[in-house]
């Protein structure tokens, strides 16, 4: 696996370059397996202790986001990875100046949501009921500080894409959603900077 | 039959199966966020893998702190054909026998009155209507009001005793989460309840009223028996919960109701004749408890609960009846937490039973004091190892007799997903008052378990496997002469599985249960395997939701092999009872199906409102059910002990209306 071919133990050397955090990052682009995010996200938590930008925790946070979605029907197996998920959020949301970097707490707030949703996939009927608002109101914090926030946008396309009808679910306007979060993404230079979402609105539109 | 607090189920098991992301809209106060916690860096990020062992052989907890697939509370409570009955719901679970034709928990060849219920510690003497012979009576306890449900088939903690083969331990309900007004109508049952929380979230508290009649429902489906009274059932209940302290909260539940119910059915003795039976009951049952937590991991369970049952039978064929029973109780629990998740717990309780009047014809009173005192600790072996050891001392002023029960359990850890447990104890119980009457010379009755378990927990799939051995010593036998001289056995393995994961909202479990049991009590006059023990036992679990239909489907099936019978004749003399007859009964076989609509009847509505609609069969197959058969006096006619009709059918409506303060909370917290 590419991904563990990145000498962790370089970043040591490599503190403040950014190009270590971009490699990571590009990895991150085409990660799909369980296994990749492990990977990658033990390699982000390192960079993290070495690179005092609000990315590397950032990026830790959502590799183990991204595993509880991979993990959606594994119950307790999830709750491990959003705890250390929430842990390194923490640490990105501390690194932030949230008086002047609303945008990036936008983003840590949208990562927030996706991690209590993984928590929610732990046991519906228990963890839902705690965990399931607490989702929704981050990505309501989300959406206030960045109305345009591709990945805010997203999310709340997922939400109503999955609920049912009877409890607020909307398929047609979830799909115009994920359609508008297309297009504001494509507007989004590459880079450091959180970009994702194409691929998780583009299996949204194609489900 | 159903019961009055149907709305609960009805509106529960629509949510059952939902999926995660189906309570995105719902609101709920949180418990952590990002900004709520020190923003300290954390510099060592917590283990993929969960560590702790949990010591749990013999029990099957239902939680609110769920995950996975480990039982709640409200998948425990919403099988098909449960009739908001806990005690029936848990019929799906392994160890307990399907006996349809009385209420109660038959747990591994233990009689009904083996089973006992205790409500946040305090005993429910009575947890369901006055009993009528053939037809199990309605729950008296809402099983919707509980977060915590440990329902013990053996090994049970020193914490609880005076029950030989069953405890359910129930933990109640903290603070209501939010304002609302209920209410249900079915054909046989109407309820309404209001609960407000406070707005600061700190105390709550509410008020049900129920009332079941069943007089229309029986003259459109035709029953069996012939009801000359009811069946009717009133039931009000309230309850207050304040909290006290950082973490600490008092709890108040008051529980009243009435009940009559008038019958005949065919007279064994005389088939030209009817014989009439009839049976009125009040009854109150309070619960106050209070937790305090102090420093230094201290904390404290103090509780006392009283209740109160007038029965009058009158019966043609055992005479008249017309009883008072008081029971109070009190009890404190200490505890003290270390690190390891170590713990030690102690305390002491006092029941006071007094039951006084007729019984059977004849003038009865009886007094029983009875205080027990008991520890335990939880103890960290090695990683992979933990142990809780405790015991129990009781004595009974009635029985002037002390006994000690020693306990002991252990949990091994094969990996984060698989764990071996071991359980051992002795369980002491006084026999039923109706024998201590005369205050005859009578022991504990004393059953000694021995259970071995295996389970697997991961990725939303359960599996349980145990095995016991049980052995009972001091069981009543009424035949040849009142004693506590019986003795009995019983050997079994259970299997349960259940999956989360497989099928996309569904939900669903299966189990088995063998049992090889003989027991020499009552009139038996050798060791015989009882009545009340089928040796092969399965069910089957299944709830389905259909988003598309806003409706869930929950579907159960139940067999179990047939059940003994038999026909012991008392003689007077030294000849003792003999048996004129024995047989097996037909196997068992049941599908219950409940279906529930969720819509919103009030869409203009400023509150927040919610309604359906719920329906459901018991029997759906209209399978002819046989428990027994009772004999005449000579033994030559015999009639069978089946259910009153093929079917029972409800459908009705729910209603709510309420305010959520939940995201008020939610925001105080946040901002």
């Amino acid at each position: 696996m590419l991904v563990a071919l990145i000498p962790v133990g370089g970043f040591a050397q490599q503190q403040g370059d950014p190009s270590a955090l971009e490699q990571l990052v590009a990895k991150l682009d085409n990660a799909t397996t369980v296994a990749d995010y492990e990977a990658l996200e033990t390699q982000f938590v390192t960079l993290s202790a070495a690179d005092e930008q609000w990315l590397p925790p950032y990026y830790a946070a959502l590799c183990d986001a991204n595993i509880g979605f991979l993990l959606e029907k594994e119950g307790e197996r999830i709750e491990p990875y959003s705890d250390r998920g929430l842990e390194q959020l923490k640490e990105a949301r501390s690194r932030i100046d949230t008086a002047t970097q609303q945008k990036e707490l936008a983003e840590v707030y949208v990562v927030a949501s996706l991690l209590y949703r993984t928590k929610v996939f732990v046991n519906p009927m228990t963890m839902g009921r705690k965990y399931g608002p607490t989702a929704g109101k981050y990505l309501q914090l989300a959406l206030q500080l960045d109305a345009g926030n591709p990945r805010a946008i997203y999310v709340d396309a997922w939400n109503k894409y999955y609920t049912p009808k009877a409890w607020g679910g909307d398929r047609k306007l979830a799909k115009e959603l994920a359609q508008k979060s297309l297009a504001l993404l494509a507007k989004e230079q590459q880079g450091v900077q959180p970009h994702w979402g194409v691929r998780e609105n583009t299996a949204l539109l194609n489900d | 039959m159903e019961t009055p607090g149907i709305t609960g189920l009805l509106t529960i098991a629509m949510l059952l199966p939902l999926s995660s992301t189906q309570w995105a809209l719902s609101q709920e106060r949180r418990t952590d966020s990002l900004v709520n916690k020190a923003d300290t860096i954390t510099k060592s990020t917590k283990p993929r893998i969960l560590q702790e062992v949990q010591v749990s052989a013999g029990t099957f907890e239902a939680s609110d702190k769920a995950k996975g697939a480990s039982l709640t509370p409200i998948d425990a409570v919403t099988v098909a054909g449960s009739n908001n009955d806990l005690a029936q719901a848990l019929r799906a679970l392994p160890g307990a026998q399907q006996i349809g034709e009385r209420e109660g928990l038959f747990v591994r060849g233990g009689s009904g009155e083996e089973a006992k219920q205790f409500i946040d510690g305090i005993l429910v003497k009575n947890p369901n209507f006055p009993a009528v012979p053939g037809i199990p009576q309605y729950s008296r306890i809402d099983p919707f009001l509980f977060k915590g449900i440990l329902f013990s088939t053996g090994g049970y903690s020193a914490l609880y005793g005076q029950a030989m083969s069953s405890a359910l331990i129930l933990e109640s309900i903290d603070i209501p989460e939010e304002t609302e007004a209920s209410f249900s109508l079915f054909p046989a049952n109407t309820g309404l309840g209001f609960q407000r929380s406070a707005d600061d979230g700190n105390s709550g508290y509410g008020i049900n009223l129920a009332y079941s009649n069943h007089r229309f429902y029986n003259a459109v489906i035709p029953q069996a028996p012939e009801y000359f009274a009811g069946p009717s059932y009133l039931q009000g209940t309230a309850h207050f919960r304040v909290k006290t302290g950082d973490r600490g909260i008092l709890k108040f539940y008051t529980n009243w109701n009435g009940s009559e119910v008038g019958l005949t059915q065919p007279d064994v003795n005389n088939p030209d004749h009817r014989s009439a039976y009839s049976v009125r009951g009040r009854n109150t049952y309070n619960n106050l408890s209070i937790v305090r937590y102090f420093g230094n991991n201290w904390k404290m369970d103090a509780s006392g609960g009283y209740s109160f049952l007038r029965t009058v039978i009158h019966s043609d064929d055992n005479g008249h009846s017309d009883r008072d029973e008081h029971f109070a109780q009190l009890r404190t629990v200490f505890a003290k937490g270390f690190a390891r998740n170590q713990a030690i717990r102690f305390g002491a309780e006092h029941f006071f039973t007094r039951e006084a009047g007729t019984w059977e014809d004849r003038s009865v009173r009886f007094t029983d004091q009875l205080t027990a005192a008991f520890a335990e600790g939880d103890i960290y072996l090695t990683p992979q190892m933990a142990a809780k050891i405790g015991g129990r001392v009781e004595h009974s002023s009635a029985l002037q007799r002390w006994a000690f029960a020693p306990r002991a359990s252990l949990g091994y850890r094969l990996d984060a997903d698989n764990q071996l447990n071991a359980a051992y104890g002795i369980f002491y119980q006084t026999p039923s008052s109706i024998y201590l009457y005369d205050h005859p010379e009578l022991g504990f009755s004393r059953a000694t378990h021995y259970i071995v378990n295996y389970t697997y927990k991961a990725r939303n799939r359960f599996f349980r496997a145990e095995a016991y051995y049980k052995r009972y010593r001091g069981l009543l036998r009424t035949e040849p002469e009142l004693a506590t001289s019986g003795v009995g056995d019983a050997k079994g393995l259970e299997f349960f599985f259940r999956d989360k994961r497989t099928f996309t909202n569904l939900d669903y479990w299966v189990s088995y249960t063998f049992i090889d049991t003989k027991r020499q009590f009552l009139d038996y006059p050798e060791l015989l395997k009882p009545t009340f023990a089928a040796p092969h036992t399965g069910t089957l679990a299944v709830k389905k939701f259909f988003p598309g239909l806003s409706t869930n489907i929950n579907v159960s099936y139940a067999f179990a092999s047939g059940r003994p019978y038999y026909d012991i004749a008392s003689f007077s003399g030294s000849e003792g009872p003999t048996i004129r007859h024995a047989g097996t009964t037909r196997p068992y076989s049941v599908v219950n199906l409940h279906i529930a609509y969720l819509t919103s009847f009030f869409k203009l509505s400023k509150l927040k409102s919610f309604s359906g609609i719920g329906m459901g069969v018991n029997n759906l197959l209209g399978t002819k059910q046989v428990f027994g058969y009772s004999y005449s006096a000579d033994g030559r006619h015999r009639q069978a002990i089946s259910l009153p009709a093929p079917r029972y059918y409800y459908i009705g409506v729910f209603m709510s209306w309420g305010v959520d303060r939940r995201n008020d909370f939610m925001d105080n917290q946040l901002l």
